[in-house]
């Protein structure tokens, strides 16, 4: 099975259609939105449709956490995880 | 865990046979129940109390003579009370409620401790071929203003009281005992800033089923509490009708800022008017409290004043703005008021609205694809949403105090299951609320924005474009959602045009492109292009602009300085 960061990198790059980055080029603890990758907040948003769409969590836009679970890679699979409860 | 207790009680008069079948539906569910006999003749109340008996938890309260269905409801309440709950879910006695909407109700009672819980019937017959026609109105209304009051249905005995707030105001008023009280109640509990939430409930209404409400009298009694709440309400203007009252600073607030609850109220009252008196008389009672507002909403005159002149620069506007084109403008927002009141009851025919089965509208609307509409501040698209749902006896309303985005989206996300409406504030959207659109869209529904007012944050996701020689800033966001969605896009508006409401209906874009490179400026083509639309339907209908605050300079935002003078003084 495919880690979960790798899986956040490709959604993210197939997602946004990011042609010219590779899983590679994504660091899972550099952040990904403003200096990082420089992606924007209407790029959360596409990310956050197709998080809750491929692995079924539940992201509340009024979570006042909201921006940390976007800041890397890694801080996401962090959220995924967690929203998909303990691993069975 | 909240604290909420909540007991069922039941006012029964001369209902008696739907009621052991109510009392088992609900101690199925493990509510605490208190019928209230309602002063019942011996045969009834040997019934009512053999019910009481057969089940447990049910406690039998009798009133030695019939005093209503307020009396009795209000007994149960001081009895609830008095035995530590500390909600109240009101039952008629006849069967229509669905009990399985019993803990809808109390849910959303328990998520907000302090507010009136009310369920909106929804009459269910299903149409087949509504589900073309009404696709357009849908399962979701997105909008960020339009839909922020509703006629309720305030007749509807299906609620959860707060009962602390409601006996104070049984304790110090004298509220109507019959019929009316289920009304007078409702309104005197909005005036205390309880707020209002409901839920769609369908009913049903069993057959064999007779009504308590007594033609004659019950109608004498419901006129007389509306006169008397029309003269209360002359007694609350201020803070009534249209409520975006003085700003207290100079410059001009959001109007996000300025509330809109009272204007739910003072609809509501003026809907009695209109029922019982009519449209014109409706418009005379309107113009003195119309006029109050036109001497002290200086903020509000001021925006129409510039309004007017700009739209005078611009040709739209024949005559020079003065005072009294401006007082005309504020009567024109007042009778499209009452346009919303007769359309939610009814009293506008289909015929009366040009345009619902002809072009673009009529082939979008039976094309099975989902879109996104933006409409605006202008005319009453409301009319039209009102007409389609009443035409197929389909209703459902969503109250919703459009600044509390937050708890709004709980509620969203509590009942998005269930709800047949769904209103969403547009400046609020996230992840979770963009999927739910977009499975929306994905059915074939249509989200409707207003793409004319600017977010609460402020300044971010604006772009300045032009309007009427001036550039004003306008909302992203319904673009951007537009985007995201991946859908066709039209324009709609409904204007009023002599005694008529016209439909305006015109594919905005195939779709909204939000390519990365570039992605502010497309856009902003896309904000400037909408701006445009919406200023060549305003030459239609001037005096239909709906936006009664500086408009280019809403709550002091000032356009961005060209570059390189940013720093100057």
């Amino acid at each position: 099975m495919e880690r979960l960061e790798d899986q956040i990198r490709r959604l993210i790059i197939e997602t946004l259609n990011l042609e010219d980055v590779s899983m590679q080029d994504i660091d899972e603890d550099e952040p990904l939105f403003g200096d990082g990758l420089g992606l924007d907040s209407i790029d959360a948003l596409e990310i956050g449709i197709e998080i809750q769409k491929v692995f079924g969590v539940k992201i509340d836009s009024s979570d006042e956490n909201l921006a940390s679970y976007f800041s890397s890679v890694k801080e996401l699979a962090r959220f995924v995880a967690r929203q998909q409860g303990p691993a069975t | 865990m909240s604290a909420v207790k909540p007991c069922v009680v039941i006012p029964t008069y001369h209902h008696v046979s739907a009621l052991d079948g109510i009392v088992s539906g609900l101690r199925a569910q493990g509510l605490p129940v208190i019928i209230v006999d309602d002063g019942n003749e011996p045969g009834d109340a040997r019934l009512i109390a053999g019910v009481c008996a057969a089940h447990d938890g049910v406690e039998l309260l009798r009133r030695d003579f019939n005093g209503g269905k307020g009396a009795a409801v209000l007994d149960g309440i001081e009895r609830a009370e008095a035995r530590g709950f500390t909600h109240v879910l009101q039952i008629d006695a006849d069967g229509q409620h669905d009990l399985a909407r019993a803990a809808d109700l109390l849910r959303l009672a328990s998520a907000h401790p302090t507010a009136l819980v009310i369920g909106e019937p929804v009459y269910d017959e299903t149409v087949p071929r509504s589900r073309r026609l009404a696709r357009w109105i849908t399962h979701i209304w997105v909008s960020i203003n339009t839909a922020s009051f509703r006629i309720l249905d305030s007749m509807c005995g299906f609620r959860v009281y707060p009962i602390a707030a409601t006996l104070a105001i049984s304790r110090s008023v004298r509220i109507a005992q019959r019929m009316a009280f289920d009304t007078e109640i409702l309104v005197r509990l909005v005036w205390r800033g309880v707020d209002v939430i409901t839920f769609p409930v369908p009913v049903t209404y069993p057959p064999g089923n007779y009504s308590n409400f007594a033609m004659w009298d019950d109608n004498l009694r419901l006129s007389g509490m509306h006169a008397k709440l029309f003269f209360l309400m002359l007694t609350r203007l201020p803070f009534l009708l249209f409520s975006r009252i003085r700003a207290r600073r100079r410059s001009s607030r959001h109007w996000a800022a300025i509330g809109e609850r009272g204007s739910y109220v003072g609809l509501w009252i003026l809907g009695a008017v209109y029922k019982f008196f009519g449209r014109r008389i409706c418009l005379v009672a309107l113009a003195p409290i119309v006029f109050f507002f036109f001497l002290t909403g200086a903020e509000q005159r001021r925006g129409s004043l510039l309004y007017l002149r700009r739209a005078h620069e611009a040709g739209f506007v024949p005559q020079v703005p003065d005072l009294f084109l401006s007082f005309r403008h504020f009567l024109t927002f007042a009778s499209s008021a009452i346009d919303k009141l007769a359309a939610w009851t009814g009293k506008i025919p289909a015929s009366a609205v040009y345009g619902v089965d002809e072009g673009e509208f009529d082939r979008a609307k039976k094309r099975d694809q989902g879109a996104v509409i933006f409409t605006a501040h202008l005319g009453n698209p409301e009319v039209l949403r009102a007409i389609a749902t009443l035409r197929f006896r389909w209703r459902v309303n969503v109250l919703v105090h459009t600044a509390n985005a937050v708890r709004f989206n709980r509620l969203v996300n509590e009942f998005s299951g269930s709800s047949t409406v769904r209103v969403i504030q547009v400046t609020d959207v996230g992840p979770d609320t963009a999927i739910l659109l977009q499975e929306a869209v994905a059915n074939g529904d249509w989200v409707v924005m207003a793409g004319d007012r600017i977010p609460v944050t402020g300044n971010e996701r604006i772009s300045w474009v032009p309007f009427l020689g001036k550039l004003a800033p306008f909302p992203q966001g319904p673009h951007i959602l537009a985007g995201l969605l991946k859908c066709p896009v039209h324009l709609l508006f409904c204007l009023r045009e002599g005694a008529h409401h016209r439909i305006y209906f015109e594919r905005f874009a195939e779709r909204v492109e939000l390519p990365r490179k570039g992605r502010n400026e497309a856009i902003s083509a896309s904000v400037a292009r909408y701006a445009e639309r919406l200023e060549s339907h305003l030459r239609i209908a001037p005096l239909q602009w709906f936006n009664f605050f500086d408009f280019w300079h809403p709550a002091g935002l000032k356009p961005p300085e060209p570059a390189g003078r940013s720093g100057e003084q």
